[in-house]
């Protein structure tokens, strides 16, 4: 997975998608790789796994090897306008990015098109090793990994055009673009996860996506024998509690078996101590 | 008669969905006729409040005579709204232009808006005593409260004027519209074609302002008179979004009538004193150090805003009968029909 120049993560609200995002970019910076992290939607999740209140979309040094921007669409937009499109530095850019605001608003395509844009820019610079994109929530993936063909489609010619055509091609570069699905085992976050990797078949935008499941509970190395005789009480109440749920996480996990799975952390943990946990043991995989 | 309503917000994945269930049949339960309006419920919820049709028409539930449910179809809701607002010639239009489903779809605003005028015209239909609103999970919770303004503001023209620079067009002046020097550079980069198109959009999109603002005020005025329950778990996302209720301006968002803490683990887990070692005992130190971090971040949020908490306990079966709702609401701790003004105290 790391041998890609991007990745993208995604999966549905709640499951720690920044959380791995973040795991993954310390991993990758642990392995000697000079590593871009990117929030592209949610402004605040990443910035706190990595320690910080916020996130500029400047690119900021978090560590040495490590450094991570938030897509901010207001700057995003000004950006597309001045270094894809050319528009000539003369120009007033407020009239002309709002103007567009109001086309990426009602146009299909346009404003993911921005934010895909900024994020293979990146890529495009050979800054970086590796850029890891905190991705659109599930819901939203498909649109954003279409929107340079939705473009392409909607606006025959002009620069806009042709930005979404070398976009395409990168995105559908096996070399360089791959995708990690953040699921629980969970009845919802499970068929959301399904229903994306057939989407994203059948579309071939990426190929080989990887699942990660994450919050998975270890096996109890106890017997139901063991537990009965424990007798009531807070012992025998949280190791049923503790087996009741590992049992339903694992009927899930055989409805689609991940390629890597995280687990539970327990305890007082702060947004940054779960992502160095998580990378630790993605380093023992 | 009036109904009531109950609002459940809060972040993703707090378990609102089954929340919103799950005191929906309880009131059904205590004669109380109640609608639930979900979305996006989980296949064994759909199954338990008998939506196996994802029908967004409210149906009567087989086995619990005062229980109706119903699922919100933002894009079904839109097609509805813009027929009863705009005139009949442009609604058509409007409804089959592309450009409809993608900007219902992307103002922010527009499902919680959807799921706001379906609330409104439920409730007018005093069908109801009580009617339960599973808010979209894309407001993440108070930017429900503020949908209606925000699809006046929009559809009354500040895409409109953004577009043209300020001012607002006739019809015949879209075609000089690329004239001006910003848009020049949009007509070179996007076509022209496309600026003209949106623009003509956005003009029929404006004839839904007159009925859609007087609906705005509407709702505004449903909205005060509901009660709010804001869901959260002990975990930093979801609980940023529940205390933005109490650090936003007074008269954007309403005081929660209730902070519901959800997936609760006892108390008694905490620092067990172990007779012995072992997994079991091993076990339960881990979940006790989990019970007690949820029991510090719940204290420190009613200390911090200065409200009380209601907790719903962690069960590890999810929810698959009406049953399985009730008891979630039966074994919660300071959530129930009394206090939420459902039932006489």
């Amino acid at each position: 997975m790391l041998e890609h120049r991007l990745i993208i993560v995604t999966g549905k609200g709640g499951v720690g998608r920044s959380a791995v995002t973040a795991a993954l970019a310390l991993r990758a910076v642990h392995l000697g790789k000079r590593v871009l992290t990117v929030a592209m939607t949610d402004q605040t999740g990443l910035a706190l796994h990595l320690g910080r209140e916020r996130l500029d979309y400047e690119a900021k040094e978090i560590r040495p090897g490590l450094h991570a921007l938030a897509v901010h669409r207001p700057a995003a937009l000004n950006e597309y306008l001045k270094v894809q499109l050319g528009v000539p530095k003369v120009t007033r850019m407020g009239p002309l990015a709002r103007a567009f605001d109001a086309l990426a608003s009602t146009a299909p395509g346009i404003r993911e098109v921005v934010t895909m844009g900024k994020v293979l820019w990146e890529v495009r610079k050979d800054a970086w090793d590796l850029v890891i994109a905190d991705g659109p929530p599930l819901g939203q993936i498909g649109s954003h990994l279409r929107a340079p063909q939705t473009v392409a489609e909607l606006v025959p010619v002009g620069k806009v055009r042709e930005q979404a055509d070398w976009m395409m091609e990168l995105l559908a570069d096996a070399s360089v673009c791959g995708m990690l699905l953040v699921t629980l085992a969970e009845e919802l976050p499970i068929t959301e996860t399904q229903e994306a990797l057939t989407w994203l078949s059948e579309h071939h935008v990426i190929s080989a996506p990887q699942v990660v499941a994450n919050r998975i509970l270890p096996a109890l190395d106890a017997t139901s024998r063991q537990i009965n005789g424990a007798g009531p009480g807070s012992v025998q109440e949280a190791a049923l509690m503790h087996t009741a749920l590992r049992d339903e996480q694992q009927k899930w996990l055989t409805e689609l078996p991940p390629d890597l799975q995280l687990p539970f952390l327990f305890g007082l943990l702060t947004p940054p101590e779960v992502a160095a946990r998580l990378a630790d043991v993605w380093g023992e995989e | 008669m009036t109904s009531k309503v109950l609002l459940i917000t809060g972040g993703g994945g707090v378990g609102k969905t089954t929340l919103s269930a799950a005191l929906a049949v309880t009131a059904a339960r205590n004669g109380v006729r109640t609608l639930v309006v979900t979305i996006d419920p989980a296949r064994r919820l759909a199954t338990a409040l008998g939506l196996k049709n994802l029908g967004s028409e409210p149906s009567p539930h087989k086995n619990e005579p005062n229980l109706w449910a119903a699922m919100l179809d933002a894009s079904a809701s839109w097609k509805a709204i813009a027929h009863r607002h705009a005139p009949a010639d442009v609604a058509d239009r409007l409804v089959d232009n592309p450009f409809f489903e993608a900007a219902t779809q992307h103002f922010p605003a527009s499902q919680s808006y959807a799921s706001a005028e379906e609330m409104a015209n439920y409730v007018e239909t005093r069908a109801w005593d009580l009617v339960v609103i599973d808010t979209p999970p894309s407001a993440g919770g108070i930017e429900f409260f503020s949908a209606p303004a925000e699809m006046r503001d929009l559809v009354g023209g500040r895409l409109l004027r953004w577009l043209t620079g300020g001012a607002l067009p006739g019809r015949r002046a879209l075609f000089t519209l690329t004239a001006r020097p910003a848009l020049r550079i949009a007509g070179a980069a996007l076509g022209s074609d496309l600026l003209e198109r949106v623009a003509e959009f956005l003009m029929d999109m404006r004839t839904m302002y007159d009925g859609l603002a007087r609906r705005a005020v509407q709702i505004e005025q449903h909205f005060r008179d509901a009660r709010t329950v804001v869901v959260t778990t002990a975990d930093p996302a979801p609980l940023r979004e529940a205390a933005r209720f109490y650090r936003e301006l007074p008269d954007r968002v309403p005081d929660p009538d209730a902070i519901v803490f959800n997936r609760v683990l006892p108390a008694a887990w905490h620092n067990p004193k172990p007779p012995t070692d072992g997994p079991l005992i091993e076990n339960l130190v881990r979940w006790g150090a989990e019970a007690h971090r949820q029991t510090e971040v719940r204290k420190e949020f009613a200390a911090l805003w200065k409200t009380d908490t209601a907790t719903v306990p962690w069960r590890p079966k999810t929810p698959t009968s009406l049953d399985d709702l009730a008891a979630l609401i039966a074994e919660a701790k300071g959530l129930n029909l009394e206090r939420l003004g459902v039932v006489p105290q």
